[in-house]
């Protein structure tokens, strides 16, 4: 059973819809005790960083999530929740990745919203037959920077920043995959199956 | 990268036409006010020429380029006049990055070899001014006999790296780049920074498609042809332009009218909205357009079956007037709300729902239509003209938190005349934040005209698509045959 973590405003019904294309139950919790069954967590997000970060230290994921060592997917906000703190409202994160989400470069419209380029570095099991070069759908204000320490891909935008991460079990990415249509599918499938 | 160019005489900030000295044109005696601009906007390095140095063979404004060096943090590199080892190491011992060589070189091929064995490929820049082919001297005084191909092939024989090409009858034309001049020596192993004519985004995106990613830019931010911001946008990033159908939606049916009127039955969303969705479109937007007029609630069940149905992001609007309406929606499985009369009548709408759900899920829709001294704005669905300037009410919804910004032009709309570009483009140099393109495309060209002319991220089409007068595919691979960037 795959646990989709819920903390307020998220739209966690087309990543459920999403699994549901690929045949994987899912259920939402809302507190760190209904992860007990659960073989795999998401953390979605939408939203800024700091409210997001004052619902999980209020529900007590803050504290779960970085011990957690069954495979977990931070997906948009949820990958820049797992740095070390992030510029969105100067909050303290999650600190599994080295590192502070930063605003896109003034020469940039904000938020990038779009479909864009991905390309691969370090291999990862999250991005298993993905062509290099591959659009996703991303609409982000913030990023993490590239880090050879746990970048699997990277994006365009201003910057060179990650688009998909990987530290230990902890994977997530920048993009929204169950808004990219096929190749979206294939790396939640991967997730589900493959790491 | 895109590097500003700031041309000094006299220690002012002046543009020639083809390197013409007689035909220049002042803009500030104040050069370091524009560096300080350039950086402020996100401009990467910038391009300073001394031209009276490149005309008497020795540095002039030297005072000028310090005094920009002080007071901006970004890289800097400088020609014009640099012919002596005293000179280069004067520019490169103060903080100047890299120095550009010219003429001095052609005819000084130690002086180049000793720079480059002292600085590094990386500060010793060479500069190809073409003409006919042939290399230029003397700050384009003089034409020579070299051929352009031959001098870049010797420079990289004793260790060149990059090289500035320019062909100079392209200058300050505000035309298009010589890409083959700039194809070939890129091709021979060398960094080209492309110079003269780069001025729009289509030669940016042309030049970035032939794998040569640094440019000079000069008369074109001068002129507002370009802004350093789309420029830049253009050049950093891969973010494809969007196609997006358009799914009027009246009692659970799609229909399509002509300025909103005389509506024809063009199927069922969802059905039409994978069929979309398969065909490659980037995402979708559904208005519930019987909403407004006969105050009815956009169709929850609808919006449901479209999230099970399609993997691509998609808007809902129409009829939207307060926070629980958006909840609805969103919770429905919408990506974005598209809020339009209701927030004409009270905006801080878009700031409540901007601060509940993020900016990336309010889309402000602005039904545009044209008066005598500009475009108004329009509300329920364009039977009310509202005193209100389209512009300030586009910065206004950034102002307040919107994500996105869909411009309908009212007068286009259903036309198939194309889109009203004069008003795509007074909101996109207005606004910071996307803006789709709405009401008029009869055909490819006018999808290509409102993401080039226009300015805008993506361009939303109804008719076009509904009555299969093109498909997405076709409109894309156009598209990619302009060198415009799209998802394919």
């Amino acid at each position: 059973m795959i646990a989709i973590i819920d903390y307020g405003a998220s739209n966690l019904l087309s990543l459920c819809y999403a699994l549901e294309k690929i045949g994987q139950p899912c259920k939402i919790v809302r507190t760190p005790d209904e992860l007990a069954d659960a073989s795999r967590v998401i953390l979605p997000g939408v939203g800024a960083a700091s409210s997001a970060m004052a619902a999980l230290n209020a529900s007590g994921f803050s504290k779960v999530i970085p011990r957690l060592t069954i495979p977990f997917l931070g997906i948009c906000l949820g990958l820049q929740l797992l740095a070390e703190a992030s510029d969105e409202g100067n909050v303290k994160c999650l600190g599994i990745l080295r590192g502070t989400a930063k605003k896109y470069p003034v020469s940039m419209k904000v938020p990038q919203i779009g479909w864009n380029k991905v390309f691969l570095g370090k291999p990862s099991p999250l991005i298993d037959g993905i062509e290099n070069g591959s659009y996703f759908y991303f609409v982000n204000s913030f990023y993490l920077q590239s880090d050879a320490a746990y970048t699997t891909s990277e994006t365009e935008y201003g910057v060179a920043f990650s688009a998909t991460v990987q530290y230990k079990n902890f994977f997530a990415t920048q993009f929204h995959p169950e808004k990219s249509g096929k190749d979206g599918l294939t790396l939640l499938r991967n997730f589900c199956e493959k790491c | 990268m895109i590097i500003p160019a700031i041309d000094i005489m006299g220690g002012a900030c002046v543009r020639l036409t083809q390197g013409d000295f007689a035909a220049k044109k002042a803009y500030s005696t104040d050069a370091c006010s524009y560096a300080r601009q350039f950086e402020q906007q996100g401009a990467p390095m910038l391009h300073l020429v001394d031209l009276d140095g490149a005309r008497s063979g020795k540095p002039i404004n030297q005072e000028s380029i310090f005094a920009i060096r002080k007071a901006v943090n970004i890289p800097i590199q400088v020609g014009g006049g640099i012919r002596t080892l005293e000179a280069a190491c004067a520019y490169l011992d103060a903080g100047i990055n890299r120095i550009i060589l010219g003429t001095a070189v052609v005819q000084n091929i130690a002086l180049l070899k000793k720079l480059l064995e002292r600085f590094g490929s990386d500060r010793i820049i060479v500069s190809l001014d073409a003409k006919d082919n042939k290399l230029m001297l003397s700050g384009w005084q003089q034409t020579s006999l070299r051929d352009i191909y031959d001098a870049a092939r010797s420079f990289q024989a004793i260790g060149v790296a990059t090289v500035v090409v320019t062909d100079i009858t392209r200058d300050g034309m505000l035309g298009q780049p010589n890409f083959e001049i700039m194809d070939t020596i890129s091709q021979l192993g060398l960094n080209v920074i492309a110079s003269g004519g780069v001025s729009d985004v289509g030669s940016i995106l042309k030049l970035k498609a032939r794998g040569i990613g640094a440019a000079i830019v000069g008369k074109a931010f001068y002129e507002n042809k370009m802004t350093l911001k789309e420029a830049l946008m253009a050049a950093q990033s891969n973010l494809a332009k969007r196609i997006i159908p358009c799914l009027d939606v009246k009692d659970g049916r799609v229909v399509k009218g002509v300025n909103f009127e005389g509506l024809q039955d063009a199927g069922d969303p969802v059905e039409l909205a994978q069929r979309y969705s398969a065909e490659g479109a980037d995402e979708l937007v559904f208005l519930d357009i019987g909403a407004t007029c006969e105050g009815r609630s956009t169709l929850i069940e609808m919006v449901q079956r479209a999230a099970q149905k399609i993997d691509i992001p998609f808007t809902v609007g129409g009829g939207i007037r307060c926070v629980q309406d958006m909840q609805n929606i969103l919770a429905a499985g919408a990506d974005k709300v598209s809020l339009n009369s209701a927030a004409v009548l009270r905006p801080a709408l878009i700031t409540e729902g901007a601060q509940l759900y993020g900016s990336q899920c309010i889309v402000v829709a602005i039904d545009a239509r044209r008066v005598k001294n500009g475009y108004c704005v329009s509300i329920n669905g364009g039977s009310e003209k509202k005193n209100l300037d389209v512009v300030a009410w586009a910065r206004e919804a950034e102002q307040r938190g919107a994500g996105e910004i869909l411009l309908t032009s009212i007068d286009r709309d259903g036309t198939k005349t194309g889109f009203d570009i004069e008003l795509l483009k007074a909101v996109c140099e207005a606004v910071n934040i996307p803006v789709i393109a709405s009401g008029g495309a009869g055909a490819v060209q006018d999808i290509a005209d409102a993401l080039v002319a226009g300015k805008a991220d993506a361009a939303l089409a109804a008719s076009l698509f509904h009555f299969s007068t093109t498909t997405i595919p076709l409109v894309k691979e156009f598209l990619l045959s302009r060198n415009i960037p799209v998802r394919i």
